[in-house]
Formats: structure tokens, C-alpha cells, sequence
């Protein structure tokens, strides 16, 4: 059987991403940032047209540049202004996508580019970004594993976590830059508008499943990994575009959790 | 006039002339506070006097305005210095999704059990074993943090607070969420604490019934330390209308101490 290079691309990347968002996103929804996640998301799009309009060929460096700027502006608005959280991130969110529609439409001829960007497209992956995911996961992943304990004391009570001299400002800045480049680099296979959901339901998921963090971060890597290269692959054969393809897969994973939970607690109270 | 020399027991906590202000607002209006070491006092106080600002500048959580923290005789708050004392917040921020485990919430503050992810609970458990079986946490190990009662939360969250073996313990309000009884018991726990390991704890509470029993020196403190002593001393009706600003029938106690006069 011969694997065409562009699919073997597009599930070596998934395989890199999908364990990486699992890993990050135990962090991401214990700690309330799925909508945070979403804004930077969004924000690509507005990298996205600005990297053609700059009349560069290949637009994930401003997509992951655009994005950590309207990540920062969101830290820094935080800090400034007594905003809400929800409210920043709506602003920002709107105005990014906003701001990248507006320059789409300028620029002529590129509105066809939307929905690959929207929806994911495994054939837009090249090997500078199978390479570059390679790259993220094994930075982020070292970093996340080395500050696990800090991060899971940031999650559980940020004061606690400054009284054991852990720096609670750094660390949140560090956290949320790692986020944001893995988020933004996950859109080329799921899209702005579901990528949130490969940060998201492997946490989800193994959750239902898991008795303790460990078994939570192992279960949320595994999913992550599962969902994430099934979904490419059957991307491919039906035709799909393959975000919706991975999330679904997610979903369907979620809701087996769901019910081997039940069973599982059904079982222990039975014995 | 030197302190030092009035008392021969060095102070665990020392605050000078402390000023803070929150949004605009004088909380801490110039607080002066020695604590000496070893002992087991309160900060009582009414709500919003600044007890939970207080304990913010002692942990370095708020930058006071002007005056000074020296802790264990050595300085500012600093991470070294943190390292040597304890905190036992009112309540975790704990969302349910999260599934940290007691045993994993203990591992990930001690240095010593840093490398948990990798290692088999047994030779977790074997490293904590000690505080655990002091707070008597041995039950809840496997059990998720966030699905503890309140009563349990509070004895993991000391029983963390006791790994790195402090010589200052700062508890805010550790009794807020625990019934009457359990909160008997907890302050009984502990003054066992205090007892064994003959640490300093600073403790922030509003039952005075307790402060009264376990406490052997109270703070009153309304944006300025308006008055100190033992138990029997400052909670008589007229330093607590001092501290509290309002009249204040003390709790009525059934042991026979002769106080303050105070009637009823
Ligand atoms: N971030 C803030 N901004 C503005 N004002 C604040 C802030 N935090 C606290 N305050 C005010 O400072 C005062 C002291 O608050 P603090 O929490 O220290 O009181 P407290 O003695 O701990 O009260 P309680 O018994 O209710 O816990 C209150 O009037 C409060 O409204
Ligand atoms: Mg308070």
C-alpha cells in the first residue's frame, strides 16, 4: 500500500499535535481558558491575511506571531483595565476575524482560501510544518512536563502556588505563549473554528475516565493522539475536510468515555 | 526604647508602621505587630479591617505602601523565606474537571516527591507518610481535591502546609465551610499542631470562643492594631467595642475564668 506524501504529512503532524493540545489542555480546562484558546484561534485569521497581503507564500509564521500578540493584548488588557475576562476576549476575538475578513476581501482572489483556513485542510500541510510540529512538540512537551508541579499548584490556588515560590506571573505568561503557538500551529489540520475542540474534549474525555491527574494527562495524550490521526485518515477516503473529521472523532471518543465512566463507577459500587 | 531587650524571645513576625491602600481606600493604616516565636496567636477583627490584607503583605501576596515585614528575624517576605513558612488558604479554586488526587496535591508540594508523575504511589506515600498521619489524612489520598467536603479540604490543605516542615504557619479563616463541631476539632488539631511541633501559627478566625481557648495572645485589629494581649485581656467588652467599633456583648463562656467585667 502506497501512502501518498501529502497524507503521510498530514498524519505525521496530526500524530506530533493531537498528544501535545491533550497534554496542554488538562491545564487549558481545569484552568477555564477554553474561550481564551478560542480568541487566539480566531485571531490567526487576521496572521492569516496578513501574511498574504505581505505577499508571503506561506502564512504560519504571522498566523502564530498574530495570534501571540492578541494573546499578550489580552494579558495586558487584563492587567491594565477592569474589564472582564469574557469581555476582552469577545472584543478581541470579533475585531481579529473582523480585521482578517476585511483584508481578504481587499486583497481579492484569496476568499478561497477561507475555508481551509476555517475548516482545516491536510493537503495545505507541508513538511516545514510536519517539521515544525515535530519541533513544538518536543519543546512544549519537555517544558510542560518539567513544570508540571508548578502548573498543577498555579491550577489548584495561584496564591498557594506564589507561597511556594513558584512565579505565578511568569508561569502564567510561559503557559499561555506555549498555548497559544500550539493552538495556532493545530489550525492547518482543524481550522480556526474547531481547533479549540482538540484542546478541549481530550481533557474532557479522559477525565470520565481517569481516577487522578496522572491518569488524566496519560488518558488526555492518548485521546488527543487517537483523535487527532483518525480523524485524518478517514478524512482522506470520505472526502471531508478533516477538522470536522478529527472533531468528530473526538466526540465519538467522548461519548464512549462518557459511558465506560458509568460502567466503571457502575461496577466498582456493584463490588 | 528597644523591644529586644523587653522581650527576650525572638519574634517570628515583625510588622512596622504597615500602610495599605485597596482602589483608593486606607485598609492597613499604619499596623505594628510583633509576634514572638513559638507562640499560637489570632488576628480577630471585623469584616473588611484588613486581617486578609495583613496576612497578603506577611506571604507577600500585596506590596504594602510604606513600613516593613521582617519574618523569622530575617526580612521581607522573599521565596527563601517562603519556603519556610506555611499558608492554609480559606478554600482551593478547584475546578471539578481538574482529577489532582490528595496524594498528587502532597507530592507536588514537597521537593522531595517532585518526581511523582514517574514514580508508584507506594513510594509516594512512604515520603509524606509522616504529615499525613499527623492530619490524619490517610483515607482521602486516593480521593479527587475537588470533590473533598470542607472539613477534609481543610486538613489536606494544613497537612500540605506541614510537609516542608515551616516555623510559620499562617492560616486565613481556616474555618470558614466547617460545622460547629468539625471546627471544634479542627482547632483542636491544630493546637496539637502547635504542641508537637512548637512552630508559630498566626491564625485569622471570628469565633472567639476559640481564640479564647486556644489563642495565648490576640490581635484586634480595625486598619490599625487597636488593641493586644492575652485572651482575657483584649476580649472584654471594651477593647472589642474598640476593635469591632460598635457594641459587642462577648460570647458568653462556660468555664470559670474571672475576666473583664462584662454583664449581661
Ligand atoms: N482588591 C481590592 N480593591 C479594593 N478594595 C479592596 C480590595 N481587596 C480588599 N479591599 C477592601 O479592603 C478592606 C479590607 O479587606 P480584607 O479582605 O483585608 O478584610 P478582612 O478583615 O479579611 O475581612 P473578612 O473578615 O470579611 O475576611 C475591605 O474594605 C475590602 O473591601
Ligand atoms: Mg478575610
Amino acid at each position: 500500500m502506497d501512502i501518498e506524501p501529502f497524507m503521510l504529512r498530514a498524519v505525521l503532524t496530526a500524530l506530533f499535535l493531537g498528544p501535545l493540545c491533550g497534554f496542554i489542555g488538562v491545564f487549558v480546562t481545569a484552568r477555564r481558558m477554553s474561550f481564551f484558546s478560542d480568541t487566539v484561534a480566531h485571531a490567526a485569521l487576521a496572521g492569516v491575511a496578513l501574511g498574504f497581503w505581505l505577499g508571503l507564500p506561506d502564512p504560519t509564521i504571522p498566523m502564530i506571531l498574530f495570534s501571540l500578540i492578541i494573546a499578550g493584548l489580552i494579558l495586558w488588557l487584563k492587567e491594565r483595565t477592569a474589564l472582564l475576562n469574557d469581555t476582552i476576549m469577545a472584543l478581541l476575538l470579533s475585531g481579529s476575524v473582523a480585521l482578517g475578513m476585511v483584508i481578504l476581501s481587499l486583497l481579492k482572489g484569496y476568499r478561497g482560501e477561507l475555508d481551509r483556513y476555517l475548516f482545516g485542510d491536510i493537503l495545505s500541510v507541508g513538511w516545514g510544518d510536519a517539521a515544525l510540529a515535530l519541533v513544538v512538540l518536543i519543546t512544549v512537551g519537555s517544558v510542560l512536563f518539567w513544570k508540571l508541579n508548578a502548573l498543577a499548584l498555579l491550577t489548584a490556588h495561584s496564591d498557594l502556588a506564589h507561597v511556594s515560590g513558584i512565579s505565578v506571573r511568569w508561569l502564567n505568561y510561559g503557559f499561555v505563549a506555549l498555548l497559544t503557538v500550539t493552538v495556532a500551529l493545530s489550525i492547518r489540520l482543524l481550522g480556526i473554528i474547531l481547533v479549540t475542540s482538540l484542546v478541549v474534549i481530550p481533557p474532557a474525555a479522559a477525565r470520565n475516565l481517569a481516577r487522578s491527574l496522572r491518569q488524566q494527562i496519560l488518558l488526555s495524550l492518548l485521546l488527543g493522539l487517537v483523535g487527532a490521526g483518525g480523524g485524518v485518515v478517514l478524512s482522506y477516503p470520505l472526502n471531508l475536510p478533516s477538522g470536522p473529521c478529527i472533531t468528530l472523532t473526538l466526540v465519538g471518543l467522548f461519548v464512549v468515555s462518557l459511558i465506560g465512566g458509568r460502567l466503571q463507577r457502575a461496577h466498582q459500587n456493584a463490588s | 526604647m528597644d523591644i529586644a531587650f523587653r522581650s527576650p524571645k525572638p519574634a517570628a513576625v515583625e510588622v512596622r508602621d504597615l500602610h495599605v491602600r485597596l482602589g483608593g481606600n486606607p485598609v492597613l493604616r499604619g499596623v505594628n505587630l510583633r509576634i514572638e516565636a513559638g507562640r499560637m496567636v489570632a488576628l480577630i477583627g471585623p469584616n473588611g479591617s484588613g486581617k486578609t490584607t495583613l496576612l497578603r503583605c506577611l506571604l507577600g501576596l500585596q506590596k504594602p505602601d510604606s513600613g516593613s515585614v521582617r519574618l523569622l528575624q530575617e526580612g521581607p517576605p522573599d521565596p527563601a523565606l517562603l519556603r519556610r513558612m506555611g499558608y492554609v488558604p480559606q478554600r482551593l479554586q478547584l475546578d471539578p474537571s481538574f482529577m489532582l488526587t490528595v496524594r498528587e496535591f502532597l507530592a507536588i508540594r514537597r521537593p522531595l516527591t517532585a518526581g511523582w508523575f514517574w514514580r508508584p504511589s507506594r513510594q509516594i506515600d512512604a515520603l509524606l507518610h509522616e504529615a499525613v498521619g499527623e492530619m490524619d489524612v490517610t483515607r482521602l489520598l486516593d480521593r479527587p481535591v475537588a470533590g473533598l467536603s470542607g472539613g477534609q479540604l481543610q486538613r489536606v490543605l494544613i497537612c500540605s502546609s506541614l510537609l516542608n516542615e515551616p516555623e510559620l504557619l499562617l492560616l486565613d479563616e481556616p474555618t470558614a465551610g466547617v460545622d460547629t463541631p468539625g471546627e471544634a476539632d479542627f482547632y483542636e488539631l491544630i493546637a496539637e499542631v502547635h504542641r508537637r511541633r512548637g512552630l508559630t501559627v498566626v491564625l485569622v478566625s471570628h469565633d472567639l470562643s476559640m481564640v479564647y481557648r486556644h489563642a495565648s495572645r490576640v490581635y484586634a485589629l480595625n486598619g490599625v492594631i487597636c488593641c493586644e494581649g492575652a485572651p482575657e485581656e483584649v476580649m472584654n467588652a471594651e477593647s472589642l467595642r474598640q476593635a469591632y467599633g460598635i457594641h459587642f456583648t462577648p460570647y458568653q463562656h462556660h468555664h470559670s475564668h474571672s475576666h473583664g467585667s462584662h454583664g449581661h
